[in-house]
């Protein structure tokens, strides 16, 4: 009396309470635990709380009934639904109606079809690009170092020739050290036979580190003599018909012959080192005496260093070493703007690499995006016209739930017919898939052929895709038509429905419409953005001009070169220079202009020309004089507009005579004239500063600008083979190559182009399986609604009306779709845009045009229905009830 | 019909049921059984038994309403069948012969 346990109210220990639940006989759970709570507050009134506690415990032990929940047992049989009989039925009544509504099933087959295709072939497309490089067997270990410019926050893939040596000397840890040198546009013979190659230096060490297979040679020494080369399988066979070729000889740019020392089987389609021709390093110091090996003030990304780690160092515990290599080799304190990096193998891919083809990440994704929404919208169709006729169905499915079908086997007869369809669909997209494999490897310009289409792992995603499509696709109509209530679907007036449905429905068409106005108006406003590239003023001429590099720039042989061109009565003029007036790779250099005490640094583009330069390209001058040919020993140069600008000038006059230091700061560069700006990079980026100097020894390419703006066919064959026979007669001996300038420019927007290539043809294929999808619901809502029209007509109403009536309910689709889909269009756009210094502006007009497109292609398609609904007979439509 | 055997504590059980009338479930059971004979009586031996007897035919159970008190859990109650009701009275009846059968002296003998 008179303890805690009055007081508080008892509890009994909770751990007792769970085994109770857990092993008491299920039936009598409920009543025992009560019974049992109630008597352990009687006990603890009556004695103390540990005895209450000890007698609850005591009693759930001896009330613990472990297997008395096995013996329940189910009142009734279960019925089996996968019995091999019910499943054979399954495909029987799939089939059945199959082909009962043939419509419907091609509609959904082939938007099926194109989507798994789409699927399957961006699959192969993400395969190969993900997949370069991982055959080499020691990856793991294989890294590229890499020079960040920290100021610009820029990581080159090149660096530094004297790495190499660095690296021997200061890393301990590296167990080989690969420099790879490319050079490109040679001339390589054998006998009389020239080819114009782009080849690569290397030494052994790339063989110890990268796999190689030999078909002859040894790849111990093959590359430690100067003047040796190994060529691939094909090249052998390219060069010298056979691959026994050992000891053959190979003449480098008339120079120097190079001697074969083995040969290497060819390289697989996924490699980041795609090089038929492998010269030995040493051979440098015979091509090339000009070339620093051992260089530490600016680099090439044409020059890069693999590096082989010892086993088990990770790449960042020797941030140190680099540290120290930037202080030793480059100078106290430069590690503050420059850092190196190891980035392994598997990265190479996605970044600038000697083998020229690199990943395009976003466009990948884009695409993955683009075909996964394709997909939807075909699967979309199949629900759509599913839960459509599920009023048809309705029946069936009375009749079976009323014999005593669950549910359970109801949804998996209707994923059978989606699994039929689907498998349909699948052997269906094997087909688009291998017709449109060419095609699309050409537009992403990625090396795949049919062959990579029949691997196993095409086939595990193509099972995996058909798996996913038939559950999206099947899973919502098999709920909806099996949760049908018996009762309603077997009363003989059963065919309205819960207005619930509809919406759904509705809602699925919007999505489609969405998806295919984003598309639309994408394509239209990317083809603009390459229109604008086409034609935009930029600022120089870049029609009618032919290009053709120089392999020797002695001024007396282009003199020459010269007088031969402009006999021609085709060609208007000829310029030399480093590059033409807007070029990808340009020189940079810094500049400096000292008003007074200030000092204005300028970073400044050089392009390098004779005195015709400025006629040539059609570059206008606003001040001062053309250059001379003589201007080289006096500095005298000619800048933009820009560069005025920088310099703080605002009038071209003013700038005359101004002064721009270079080099250590006492050589200076006098402004001899301004010109109008013009555009020196592509229209990605902002016009550079520039500025024209004449420098004979950089002269790599002529310009030939032709007598006619636009030249026939015949003028322009006529003004090549003139250049030709004066170019070969200038360069015996070498290989004749030419461009036409704005097709050279015109490859500076070829990833743009691209895009705008598979956006239109997925927008193509989105709108046919929406406009399908649509036509399939307008067809059936016609069918529907045969009786209500007959009635309508017989009452009075006129065609147009019953076509508005039964087209009105799409149109508003379409329009709440356009609502929708503009400003995510408009989003997307903006981003993508953002891409360009120079660009288009959007306007809502685009939009609006996109819409009313759209609003087009969906009035034909259901217009065609409705037109047919609105014309029929009621005589045919309403004689028979 | 084939007599059930009926066990002394089934049959004290059973007495406690049909005493308790409308109010008997598993404590009341329990504890009018303590208070009658006066010894402990564990009340997994009582549910078990009411188990028993409810297998048996004797006794016929429902669920009651739910309750606030013990965690909010429901009671079965228990009643007496018909047939349990005849158990009993042959059970007694077994008794009475046997008590009218012995001889006075044996009685007297007995104390009462």
């Amino acid at each position: 009396m008179g303890r805690k346990s009055h007081t508080s109210d008892p509890r009994p220990p909770r751990w007792a309470g769970k085994l109770l639940s857990i092993f008491a006989d299920p039936r009598a759970e409920e009543e025992i635990a009560g019974d049992l709570l109630e008597l352990h507050a009687y006990w603890s009134k009556t004695g103390s709380r540990a005895s209450a506690n000890r007698r609850y415990i005591w009693n759930v032990l001896k009330l613990m009934r472990p297997f008395a929940i096995r013996k329940q047992s189910n009142d009734y049989p279960k019925t089996y639904s996968l019995t091999p009989a019910m499943i054979r039925n399954h495909f029987t009544i799939a089939i059945r109606n199959f082909f009962k509504s043939r419509g419907y099933s091609f509609i959904n087959v082939s938007g099926l079809a194109v989507g798994m295709s789409c699927a399957i072939l961006i699959f192969l497309a993400v395969r190969h690009e993900t997949s370069y490089d991982l055959y080499q067997s020691r990856i793991h270990r294989i890294y590229r170092v890499e020079t960040e410019n920290i100021k610009e926050n820029h990581t080159y893939p090149g660096t530094y020739t004297g790495m190499t040596n660095a690296l021997h000397t200061d890393m301990p840890e590296v167990e080989t050290v690969v420099p790879l040198l490319k050079f490109s546009d040679k001339t390589m013979a054998v006998g009389d036979n020239r080819f114009r190659e782009s080849f690569i230096f290397a030494d052994n060490n790339l063989f110890k580190t990268f796999d190689y297979q030999w078909v002859s040679g040894n790849p111990a020494n093959a590359l430690a003599q100067p003047n040796t080369i190994v060529l691939t399988r094909k090249y052998a066979e390219k060069y010298f018909g056979k691959t026994d070729v050992i000891g053959k000889t190979v003449r480098l740019d008339n120079k120097q012959d190079l001697t074969v020392a083995g040969v290497v089987e060819d390289y697989p389609s996924a490699t980041s080192f795609p090089f038929d021709m492998l010269v030995s390093f040493p051979t440098l110091k015979n091509v090339n005496p000009d070339f620093d090996q051992n260089r530490w003030n600016g680099w090439n990304d044409n020059f890069q260093v693999f590096v082989l780690l010892k086993k088990g160092i990770r790449p960042e515990q020797l941030a140190g070493r680099f540290a120290a290599i930037v202080e030793k080799y480059i100078g106290k304190g430069e590690g503050e703007h420059k850092r190196f990096k190891f980035s392994h193998l598997s990265n190479i891919h996605y970044s600038g690499n000697l083998g020229g083809r690199s990943a395009n990440v976003s466009l990948l994704k884009t695409l993955s995006f683009i075909g996964l929404l394709v997909l939807l919208i075909a699967c979309f169709n199949f629900i759509n016209l599913s839960t459509a006729q599920a009023f048809r169905r309705a029946k069936e499915v009375g009749i079976r739930k009323a014999i005593g079908s669950n549910r359970k086997s109801l949804v998996f007869q209707f994923l059978t017919e989606a699994a039929l369809i689907t498998s349909f669909a699948a052997v269906g997209a094997v087909v688009l898939s291998v017709i449109a494999l060419p095609s699309l490897a050409n537009a992403l310009a990625i090396p795949l052929t049919t062959a990579d289409l029949f691997t196993w792992e095409t086939a595990l995603f193509s099972a995996v895709l058909l798996v996913v499509t038939t559950l999206l696709a099947g899973v919502y109509p098999a709920l909806r038509l099996s949760g049908m209530a018996p009762i309603w679907t077997l009363k003989s007036n059963a065919t309205q429905q819960t207005s619930q449905w509809v919406s759904m429905r509705q809602g699925l068409v919007v999505v489609q419409f969405t998806v295919s106005l984003v598309l639309i108006s994408c394509a239209m406003l990317i083809n603009r953005q390459l229109d604008f590239f086409r034609h935009a003023d930029l600022g120089f001429d870049q029609s009618a001009i032919i290009t053709v590099g120089l392999p020797d720039n002695t001024p007396e042989k282009l003199h020459a070169f010269r007088d031969q061109l402009l006999r021609s009565p085709q060609i208007r003029d000829a310029s030399f220079s480093f590059n033409s007036a807007s070029a990808e790779s340009n020189w940079m250099q810094s500049m400096e202009y000292r008003k007074g005490p200030e000092v204005v640094q300028v970073k400044t583009q050089m392009k390098m020309g004779d005195s015709h330069f400025l006629d040539t390209y059609g570059i206008k001058m606003l001040a001062g004089e053309p250059l001379k040919d003589s201007d080289t020993t006096d500095f005298k140069v000619i800048v933009n507009e820009i560069v005025l600008a920088r310099l703080g000038i605002t009038h071209p006059a003013q700038a005359i005579g101004e002064r721009l230091y270079f080099g250590d700061g006492d050589q200076f560069a006098v402004i001899k004239g301004v010109a109008k700006n013009f555009n020196v990079n592509s229209l990605h980026q902002k016009i550079d500063p520039t500025i024209i100097q004449v420098v004979p020894n950089n002269y790599y390419q002529v310009g030939v600008k032709l007598q006619s703006e636009r030249p026939n066919a015949a003028s322009v064959q006529t003004a090549l083979a003139h250049i030709e026979k004066a170019w070969t007669a200038a360069f015996p001996d070498q290989v004749f190559e030419y461009n036409f300038l704005d097709e050279t420019l015109a490859q500076a927007y070829q990833s743009e182009t691209r895009t705008a290539k598979l956006i239109e043809v997925a927008t193509f294929f989105a709108v046919l399986i929406a406009c399908m999808g649509l036509f399939g619901l307008a067809t059936f809502t016609a069918e529907q609604r045969t009786k209500e029209i007959g009635v309508r007509k017989v009452l009075g109403a006129s065609v147009a009306s019953i076509i508005g009536l039964l087209s009105k309910d799409f149109l508003k689709l379409v329009m709440i779709a356009f609502l929708i889909a503009s400003p995510i269009a408009w989003y997307a756009m903006s981003l993508w845009l953002q891409n360009f210094e120079f660009r288009i502006q959007i306007a809502w007009w685009m939009f609006l045009s996109a819409g009313v497109l759209m609003t087009l292609i969906a009035v034909l398609t259901v217009g065609f229905q409705s037109v047919k609904a609105a014309r029929l007979d009621p005589v045919k439509s309403l004689r028979s009830e | 019909m084939k007599r059930t055997f009926l066990g002394e504590f089934e049959e004290l059980v059973l007495l406690t049921v049909a005493v308790l009338e409308e109010d008997a479930y598993g404590v009341s059971v329990t504890q009018e059984l303590e208070k009658k004979t006066g010894r402990i009586v564990g009340f997994s031996t009582v549910h078990t038994t009411l188990q028993r007897l409810e297998e048996k035919g004797y006794l016929s159970s429902r669920m009651g309403g739910a309750t606030a008190e013990r965690g909010g859990r429901r009671k079965r109650y228990f009643i007496v069948t018909a047939f349990g009701r005849k158990a009993l009275r042959e059970a007694k009846q077994v008794r009475e012969d046997l008590w009218s059968a012995l001889s006075p002296a044996a009685l007297q003998l007995m104390g009462s």
